[in-house]
């Protein structure tokens, strides 16, 4: 079996998705760093939860995928700001409701998809990504996107680090938490709507936390974690890219979910580092 | 004046005449294109109504609600299209006293046929009308004779429908065309077009799966390096691959046919709708070979 088959770079989906893939990845490892040190994994998910009803409203109005997921997930962020941060313990509880709400929307708008808008492959493609048949502009944008991410980042990056590790030296230090954690709830808003974009809404956690966390496992310094789980993600993501290209022979004339793939390599990655760290 | 007269008093004959012949029997047709059908077989005598009858919205996804499985309980007779297509209606009908008709299993085909939408088949209604007769004749045995001779009305009134189409195939045998998705193929296939398109990926566009890159790396060559005359696309599915297929038809100046999957509200009859589906192809494929 050649490792690249004739054809793979060549193929249009498969530029467009390794280009989705590149920029969720990058972002989403390293600013997963954060959510990791910050104990906002369920943070992170229920933004994810709630932009698939910005996702789901995309394709209601014909607006583009990106716009959709992005707005809902900022609209969650604000929301998880407002309701929840006052007492730390209560932050969990606010981020299941904010998600429940969200689900809900997405059910009911993945219902006028299908009955006003004829959209069949609504509800899968939002939940659990179809990279190959993301619109042709949708690699540049997310590029873009991430870019600027991880432009956000490096700006608040030494406050972060240190409000993260501990909050109250931050405080005394002259840092304003509070608006630095909403600065960076905007990007993890960002973060899972570009991995929404590769992976679907319900699985874009695994490409924040997983690299992530692995990473943190083996890297010496915050800041080296952030670099190896932005190269781990897009070990993970072009893997899962270049597997699912590889299974259409598998299944005769298919292929099997990239976002399977993905998040099978997440886990593996995932799984080496521990193993790794132990020995 | 008395011209006059006389016509309205034959209006008034004539009135009274289609005042009397009460429906005696209610039949629903699933898809609107059935329901169509049994409305010319049964004339005034029977009551149809459609389930499925929404250009809008896609057929695959309809969603049950309590009026569609009264209408269905108060059948007499029903034609459903079969081939899981509207699966959810075999559920409705078990244990209602209605006959059912399954294009499906008029046209004696297996389950593994991969595409359903069999109403586009020149073969499939004439077997339709022949079974909804059949059923019509038993239920109300009084008006037989008028059922079974509205069947010789309908295959006759297919001619122009059906002519139209050899003299696209007399003209255009063999032409490459692509398509978004399976629900024009038997037409275009009676057309003598030979459909370029992977069949995988029409079938992935119609059941929402993910499609193969391989597959959508062909369909784009197809429509970028004009190797196909025409691009078929479904008007009642709206995704992100089918539009993007759709404008790079366009960029590459290629006719766009745009085709319904259920009868449209602006057309006449059934009939009228294939033919006007068939001309239209035809100006097509006139056109893309000047």
């Amino acid at each position: 079996m050649m490792l690249l088959q004739p054809g793979f770079l060549a193929s249009v989906p498969v530029q467009n998705a390794l280009l989705i893939g590149a920029g969720a990845a990058l972002l989403s490892g390293a600013a997963g760093v954060f959510t990791v040190l910050r104990s906002q994994s369920f943070a992170g998910h229920a933004l994810a939860d709630v932009s698939s009803a910005g996702g789901a409203m995309a394709y209601l109005l014909g607006i583009s995928p990106l716009l959709g997921f992005f707005s809902l997930s900022v609209l969650g962020a604000l929301a998880l700001e407002v309701i929840g941060t006052r007492r730390a313990a209560e932050r969990d509880l606010a981020a299941g409701i904010v998600l429940g709400a969200g689900m809900g929307g997405t059910a009911l708008l993945l219902y006028l998809d299908v009955t006003v808008k004829g959209s069949a492959g609504a509800a899968v493609s939002v939940m659990f990504g179809s990279l190959f048949a993301a619109p042709p502009g949708l690699g540049v944008a997310v590029a873009l996107g991430a870019l600027a991410g991880l432009l956000g980042l490096g700006l608040i990056y030494r406050p972060l680090l240190l409000a993260s590790l501990d909050s109250e030296l931050a405080k005394a230090d002259g840092v304003n938490t509070r608006l630095l954690g909403t600065a960076y709830l905007l990007l993890l808003a960002l973060a899972v709507t570009l991995s929404a974009m590769a992976v679907g809404a319900i699985l874009s956690t695994a490409l924040l936390i997983g690299p992530a966390a692995a990473a943190l496992r083996l890297a010496h310094s915050p800041a080296a974690a952030m670099g190896l789980a932005a190269l781990l993600g897009l070990f993970c993501a072009w893997g899962g890219v270049w597997l699912a290209y590889q299974s259409y022979g598998w299944t005769p004339g298919h292929v099997w979910p990239v976002s399977f793939f993905i998040t099978a390599l997440v886990l593996a990655v995932y799984a080496v580092a521990s193993l790794v760290r132990r020995g | 004046m008395r011209w006059g007269m006389l016509a309205s008093a034959a209006a008034l004959v004539l009135g009274a005449g289609a005042a009397q012949a009460q429906p005696v029997l209610h039949a629903v047709g699933i898809e609107n294109e059935y329901a169509d059908v049994m409305s010319q077989i049964g004339g005034p005598y029977v009551r149809v109504s459609a389930i499925v009858t929404d250009p809008n919205t896609d057929p695959h996804e309809f969603e049950i609600s309590p009026q569609v499985a009264g209408e269905l309980a108060s059948a007499d007779v029903v034609v459903e299209n079969g081939l899981g297509y509207d699966g959810w209606a075999d559920k409705l009908l078990s244990g209602t006293h209605a006959t059912v008709i399954s294009a499906q299993r008029v046209r004696n085909l297996p389950n593994s046929t991969p595409n359903p939408h069999l109403w586009y088949d020149p073969a499939t209604m004439p077997a339709v009308a022949k079974a909804v007769a059949d059923a019509f004749a038993t239920k109300d045995p009084a008006h037989a004779a008028y059922y079974q001779g509205q069947v010789t009305v309908f295959d006759a009134s297919l001619k122009p429908w059906l002519d139209e189409l050899a003299q696209v195939k007399a003209h255009y045998a063999g032409t490459p065309v692509a398509v978004s998705e399976p629900v024009a193929d038997y037409l275009l296939q009676a057309a003598g077009m030979k459909i370029l398109t992977p069949f995988t990926l029409e079938e992935a566009a119609m059941n929402g799966t993910d499609p193969a890159p391989q597959d959508v790396s062909t369909q784009q060559d197809l429509l970028v390096s004009r190797k196909v005359a025409v691009y078929v696309f479904n008007q009642q599915v709206q995704d992100t691959l089918s539009d993007s297929f759709r404008a790079l038809a366009q960029q590459s100046n290629l006719r766009v046919l745009g085709v319904y999957e259920t009868m449209p509200k602006r057309a006449k009859s059934y009939q009228n709708w294939m033919l006007g589906e068939t001309k239209t192809l035809a100006e097509d494929l006139a056109a893309g070979g000047q």
